[in-house]
């Protein structure tokens, strides 16, 4: 029962982690419906960066946030601005290539700027927190806090906020929108750029937990593509529960049957969901093609 | 006037021809593959100050017989760039001997390159069996091979660790962890073999994804399965994810034994400071009791350490030692009895050789297989006497503890303090 406890709620823990580095992915999917590839070298990056911050200022990756965030949203500004956008009105699978063709790019040009070598940052919090017979670790509980006011938030935001308004707008009816004057092109824009930053953020929650290498996306970029699928695209509560799910499904089956098929379990689930839930968890009819749910 | 100063000039560029080739002998050029980009990069580079290292001794030296030896570079950074590297060496630039390449999946493209064409190649590093095992002519392994490396881990546990445990053998739990690619998996098989023959039955014995995310599921098994002495391959980013996964599960073994590759990256320290204590490395010994090595080899061993220290601003790790190890070797052993430096001439003297272990300076001797081998008849080139031990992570940096007449220092931390005491 205790091994069972301890893999659930640690399954959870991690789960939503992986969630906070999927929501960025999850809302530019949902508005800009484009599936941007290089995530994953954008985690890189944001990783690189806090990490540069705490060997230069001697501070916890943390503090980091306050640079890293603001910076990955003029670098998602600037990848929408120069890649992203003039691929917008061309044929799906131009924006496909760009952002594979950026993903490669990124990864290369970290292999020469900081080579092979595994980065990391020591531990925040010295021990782990200790409930009865379990144990957790300090940065992953943060993490799960974190996770869940980000996606508070981040609802709140779309469903109260003028800027939110706008974005569902555009989301339901981009000429529509913008007859109405909504400046469709800024509102793509000021997303692509927002689920940077929540990159960035997540950055700075996982460099206590993971070592940063010029492949490090690669690692990742997968189990983010299958939470925003799982979840439903375009969903941010979606995104939260689809890396729960993801979480507690590696955790579990690594112990009960073997760690050895690594993610094999996850896209079993993934395929059930498909199957059975063709929209994700929770997503709208047609989310593929509408996108964010109204 | 200026018709004999003439003169003279042309005289004197005469004899700048007709004594030049007399003066200063062509160089032996011999093709250095190592991964210089990408992935392996970061080894490939140690390897290759430590190869430079050896080659400015020798050529100080006066060089071989008076030749100087010269260097071409290829970077090998997989195996499809080492092919067409190697090839490119030989047909462009005539290269006869090569030597590298520091990771197994290279040193099998390289040696096949080389094979084909009929060019001799001298491994430093390589571990898979597979290099020796596919009938070549002109390949040499001066490197143990792979199974060497979990046959230490396990000779380290039984002869030693049981002992400082207080349990006899038969009582020891072992846990056997491998990531299930090529090398951990191969390893893995290796050891499993081995403990069959001392009668050890594995309390685990399990594989997992290099890849994965989260190493809770394992951590968990394993302290169900509560072992004294863990056994663990992995590479760097897993074995960093494992120890820090340990520790936040609080996993507490008597004894951790990593082998090679993530455990043994001088980069782990970096990675989770002192954490890394105590930890064992079953590897290519770093440096070695000099007490072994044969008073010539003790002063170049001396030497080598001294000036990579000053270059790198660190002592070298064990694939970097192995890397000089094998290069001196060529350079001192099998190059100065060459006459027409041609494969077959060199494959005849390298067969002939039959240095004692301490001969080399991490401790290796030379004795190649040549298809007469009693385990395995197919192989050919695979040096027999190629030092492995058991290293440890301390304080200070790291010591060898195994076998008794490499260390340099008694194993330490057994068993290895709780994480709440570390």
């Amino acid at each position: 029962m205790t091994a069972f406890s301890q893999l659930l709620i640690s399954g959870i823990l991690i789960g939503s982690i992986y969630a906070l580095m999927s929501i960025g992915l999850t809302l530019v999917f949902g508005v800009l419906r484009v599936v941007n590839f290089a995530h994953g070298e954008f985690l890189m990056l944001a990783m690189y960066g806090a990490w540069g911050i705490t060997q230069v200022l001697g501070l916890n990756p943390y503090w980091g946030l306050i640079a890293i965030v603001p910076a990955m949203f003029l670098f998602g500004a600037i990848v929408h601005r120069l890649i992203v956008q003039p691929a917008l009105d061309k044929p799906h699978l131009v924006v496909v290539f760009a952002t594979m063709g950026l993903s490669i790019f990124m990864q290369n040009v970290a292999l020469m700027a900081m080579s092979a070598d595994l980065r990391d940052v020591p531990p925040v919090f010295a021990q782990s927190v200790i409930i009865g017979p379990l144990y957790f670790k300090a940065e992953l509980l943060l993490g799960f806090v974190v996770t869940l006011v980000c996606t508070v938030a981040l609802q709140w935001i779309i469903r109260k906020t003028y800027l939110g308004k706008a974005i569902r707008a555009t989301v339901q009816d981009g000429e529509a929108a913008m007859l109405m004057g909504i400046p469709v092109p800024h509102i793509f824009l000021i997303t692509f750029a927002g689920g940077s930053a929540l990159v960035g953020l997540a950055a700075c929650i996982m460099l206590p937990l993971f070592s940063v290498f010029p492949t490090v996306g690669l690692n990742f970029v997968l189990i983010a593509f299958v939470i925003v699928v799982l979840g439903g695209m375009g969903s941010i509560e979606g995104a939260l529960l689809g890396g729960i799910c993801v979480g507690v499904v590696q955790s579990l089956s690594g112990y009960y049957i073997a760690p050895a098929f690594g993610q094999m379990f996850f896209f079993i689930l993934f395929l059930l969901v498909m199957i059975f839930r063709p929209n994700g968890l929770l997503g709208q009819k047609g989310a593929a093609n509408i996108g964010m749910n109204s | 006037m200026s018709f004999f100063l003439r003169l003279a000039i042309f005289a004197l560029s005469l004899f700048t021809i007709t004594a030049g080739p007399v003066a200063a002998q062509e160089p032996i050029r011999i093709g250095v593959l190592l991964p210089l980009t990408g992935p392996f990069a970061k080894n490939g580079l140690e390897n290759w100050e430590a190869m430079q290292i050896a080659r400015d001794m020798i050529n100080e030296r006066g060089g071989v017989n008076g030749r100087k030896i010269e260097y071409l570079q290829g970077d090998a950074t997989n195996p499809n760039a080492a092919i067409s590297e190697t090839e490119r060496l030989i047909t462009r630039e005539g290269i006869k001997i090569t030597t590298g390449s520091f990771a197994s999946p290279l040193a099998i493209a390289v040696s096949q390159a080389a094979e084909r064409n009929g060019v001799f190649h001298w491994e430093t590093t390589g571990a898979a069996e597979i290099i020796t095992r596919r009938g070549f002519k002109h390949t040499f392994q001066v490197g143990a091979p792979a199974r060497k490396y979990g046959q230490a881990a396990v000779d380290f546990v039984v002869e030693d660790l049981a002992k400082r445990l207080k349990k006899p053998v038969a009582d020891l739990k072992i846990a056997l962890l491998w990531e299930n690619r090529a090398f951990g998996k191969s390893v893995g098989d290796g050891i499993r073999a081995y403990v069959e023959t001392k009668k050890i039955k594995l309390v685990y014995d399990e594989g997992y994804d290099q890849f994965a995310t989260d190493m809770t599921p394992i951590v968990q098994k394993l302290k169900d399965a509560a072992p004294d002495v863990l056994i663990a391959i992995s590479f760097p980013n897993d074995a960093i994810l494992f120890q820090r996964k340990a520790k936040e599960l609080n996993l507490n073994v008597a004894a951790f034994v990593g082998v090679s590759a993530g455990y043994s990256s001088p980069d782990l320290r970096t990675s989770i400071g002192d954490m890394v204590n105590g930890i064992f490395v079953a590897d290519f010994p770093p440096k070695v009791n000099p007490n072994v090595l044969k008073p010539e080899t003790r002063k170049v061993a001396d030497e080598f350490y001294k000036r990579y220290e000053a270059k790198l601003q660190r002592p070298p790790a064990g694939h970097a030692a192995a890397g000089f190890s094998a290069i001196w070797a060529l350079f001192t052993e099998v190059l100065p009895k060459a006459k027409t430096f041609q494969p077959d001439e060199l494959r005849e003297i390298a067969l002939k050789l039959d240095l004692p272990e301490g001969s080399l300076v991490n401790g290796s001797g030379i004795k190649f297989t040549n298809f007469d081998w009693a385990d395995d008849t197919k192989d050919a080139g695979q040096n027999l006497r190629a030092s492995i031990g058991v290293w440890q992570w301390t304080k200070q940096g790291n010591e060898q503890v195994f076998p008794p007449k490499l260390a340099t220092h008694e194993a330490i931390d057994v068993p290895m303090p709780d994480w709440n005491k570390r």
